[in-house]
């Protein structure tokens, strides 16, 4: 075959892409910087007062959890005015939504629905909730977002999958923002399909080219370095270009799930450990928890992972310091 | 930048290879079924495009839309001239409900479902080994969003080859919160005709072999040009003209085509009132001044709405036409809307005449929009 030894390693991500915002609307985490410490703790997204309003209504559950990570994050980068319209570029920001069950409840809701009343049982408020793409049409009409509009439902690493189409989105210049969101209501369907009661969670990161970034004023607090899926996660994080030299700092994955353990790295965080199956949501929170950590001042890298055994692919993701923030990768030269 | 399709697959109401479906375009027989998917008594619509694949007795079963899928990948790669072995291979999938249908069957007692085959990744392990794999819930414009993000992997350096695909089957949640909002229920998908009432749902599968320019061991089918993508941002189920016409405009620019270069246009023609003003009145704008303007057609009044995967069906169907030099009629289209007037609707007997680029539409529920740019290949 033509195409052999191609790896998503051999993209070459001219610009640096940064994390610029991040916003959570996540139970038991009050701000993002909890992420790096025991989890549940005090407060964070109150899902009762939270979820309402006006602008909720007539959405689901996924959809506005989702909104609500979404402004947020917006906020965050300085993309949200007094008002809160959005202030950047509408016709190339894009959005990029990842969930694996937004809409399940909606599709059995229905099926009861349809199996003890027939169609006239049904609400014709429920139609855009039949598509899985829903929560990124909502997200994008609420902030004007014309750029491209995608929604990945890809199993366990969807989330680290949706950071990495983001990206290309970026390096293919078909945006010059792009909203990450990842989602996923608690409910019985998803109990039922996960085996346990899942975090009823949505978080969302805001992607800028680090040039861009910097023009606005932004700050870039990680970089996204690299990426991979792969059939297990050796491959990936190999192909990610995380299995290299630079010590890993902080390992977010889980043990038991990749069946091996990161070799050399300092510190773990398994986030649906100590949240509950976060599904489609586990990669972009994992990014927040990521970008709090290299806030820290951390030296090394931080490497997300999904996936592995019982699941059709392993993915891996590499963080690291911008290297705006970070004068020792610079030499003087470079700043005339 | 151009990318050479090597491979291709389909599977419709109507055929079960691209030849044979765009066979059945052209001789244009009315493909429409009694519904047979679900318990009839409980909608309003008495008709749907289904593939007729189902145990009977009125039984569904699991994974219909990922059996289709798996088929077409597998006989698009072989068209492609490609070993089955896809583990360094990626591979796009477009789809709008993905397995929603196995999990409403599960929800409703069927013992045989699970989370993992929800995306398609799981079977595309299975049967070709491949990992790198993409389950885009991209609405009804999935399969050209999915043929976009290829063109950027291969443009990236990323990939020489990507599998692109898109699949659905009918839901009983999609089919029936249809026919609930429908008020006036069609009894025909009867695109830009004055007596289109609304969308009626099909099934099926199309998967395509994109390559780098001058990388595939086989005879090029056709090229693509480029791929737009967007989003209206407007309003979550009804198109938006400005956001389709910046669609449109972004593709001929991505080609480097004028609209004046463009011979076929595929049509979304989903045959709700709707789309189909909204499409016309973009296309008659897009296309004012470049008399007598290119011909189109719309295959959804034969195939039925296929959802994810239509885009890529059209895409196919357009492939098809310009290698024989002959485009469908628009199945059913005797008195087309006002709107449509100076449209060159292919109607009543199949067009024939030097076809050398088309334009292919697809617009979703979100509002958004994917447009495909393909070339001839001479």
């Amino acid at each position: 075959m033509s195409s052999t030894s191609t790896t998503w390693m051999s993209v070459p991500h001219a610009r640096e892409v940064v994390v610029t915002g991040i916003g959570l609307a996540v139970p038991g985490v009050a701000a993002y910087g909890a992420l790096l410490g025991p989890l549940p703790g005090e407060g964070g997204f109150d899902l009762v007062a939270g979820l309402r309003g006006r602008e909720m209504r007539h959405k689901d559950r996924a959809s506005r959890l989702a909104l609500r990570a979404a402004e947020s994050a917006l906020r965050d980068a300085a993309l949200l005015d007094a008002e809160g319209a959005f202030t950047g570029t509408a016709d190339s920001t894009a959005v990029v939504v990842s969930t694996n069950l937004g809409n399940a409840d909606s599709v059995c809701e229905a099926a009861d629905t349809l199996y003890r009343e027939g169609v006239t049982g049904l609400s014709p408020l429920g139609l855009p909730q039949t598509s899985s793409n829903v929560v990124a049409g909502w997200v994008a009409i609420r902030y004007g977002l014309r750029g491209p509009n995608l929604t990945i439902c890809n199993g366990i690493t969807s989330g680290l999958d949706a950071l990495a189409w983001a990206r290309n989105l970026i390096t293919a210049q078909r945006a010059t923002a792009v909203l990450v969101v990842g989602v996923e209501p608690a409910n019985d369907v998803a109990a039922k399909l996960l085996g346990e009661r899942s975090a009823d969670a949505a978080a969302a990161v805001v992607l800028e080219p680090a040039d861009t970034a910097a023009v606005r004023g932004a700050r870039p607090r990680a970089a996204i370095n690299g990426y991979a899926r792969a059939r297990d996660l050796a491959d990936a994080l190999a192909a990610a270009g995380a299995a290299g030299e630079t010590p890993v700092d902080l390992w977010l994955g889980n043990e038991a799930n990749t069946g091996t353990t990161l070799l050399g790295a300092t510190h773990r965080i398994d986030l649906e450990a100590q949240l509950g199956p976060l599904s489609g949501a586990l990669g972009v929170l994992q990014c927040a928890a990521a970008t709090a950590h290299l806030a820290t001042a951390a030296t090394g890298h931080v490497v997300a992972t999904a996936g592995g055994l019982h699941h059709d692919a392993a993915a891996a993701l590499l963080l690291t310091t911008p290297h705006t923030t970070c004068p020792s990768t610079q030499k003087p030269e470079e700043h005339p | 930048m151009t990318w050479d399709i090597t491979g291709m697959a389909a599977i419709a109401n109507v055929g079960s290879s691209p030849q044979d479906i765009f066979a059945a375009l052209c001789a244009g027989e009315e493909s429409r079924t009694p519904l047979k998917a679900f318990d009839a008594a409980k909608y309003r619509a008495p008709y749907a495009y289904e593939i007729g694949d189902r145990p009977g007795g009125g039984q569904d079963r699991p994974r219909r839309a990922t059996g289709w899928l798996t088929t077409v990948v597998r006989q698009a790669v072989a068209d492609a001239g490609l070993h089955e072995d896809l583990s360094q291979v990626p591979v796009l999938v477009g789809t709008t409900m993905r397995e929603q249908r196995s999990l409403e069957l599960w929800w409703r007692g069927h013992p045989d479902a699970s989370l993992e085959d929800l995306h398609y990744g799981t079977a595309l392990k299975t049967e070709f080994g491949a990992s790198t794999t993409y389950t885009f819930a991209n609405a009804c414009s999935a399969s050209l969003y999915a043929l976009g993000m290829a063109t950027d992997l291969i443009e990236l350096g990323a990939a020489d080859t990507v599998v692109v695909a898109g699949t659905d089957a009918l839901t009983e949640g999609g089919f029936g919160t249809l026919d609930r909002v429908q008020n006036d229920i069609p009894h025909a998908l009867r695109p830009f005709d004055t007596t289109h009432k609304g969308m009626l749902m099909g099934e099926g599968a199309a998967a395509v072999v994109l390559q780098r320019a001058g990388t595939g061991a086989r005879p090029v089918y056709a090229r693509v040009r480029g791929v737009s993508m967007n989003c209206d941002a407007l309003h979550a189920t009804a198109p938006d003209p400005d956001g389709i016409t910046r669609a449109i405009r972004d593709a001929h620019r991505r080609a480097g085509v004028r609209a004046q270069d463009i011979d076929l246009v595929m049509l979304h023609g989903s045959g709700t009132p709707r789309n189909d003003v909204t499409e016309s009145t973009v296309l008659s704008r897009v296309f004012d001044g470049t008399e007598p303007g290119p011909r189109m057609t719309a295959i959804k009044a034969m195939t039925g709405h296929t959802l994810g995967g239509s885009g890529l069906l059209s895409l196919l169907m357009a492939v098809l036409a310009m290698k024989e030099g002959t485009i469908p009629p628009v199945l059913g289209l005797t008195d087309p809307i006002p709107e449509a007037a100076d449209l060159g609707l292919v109607q009543g007997t199949p067009y024939c005449g030097d076809l050398g680029m088309a334009q292919i539409n697809a617009f979703g529920f979100g509002g958004i929009n994917a447009v495909a740019i393909v070339e001839a290949a001479r």
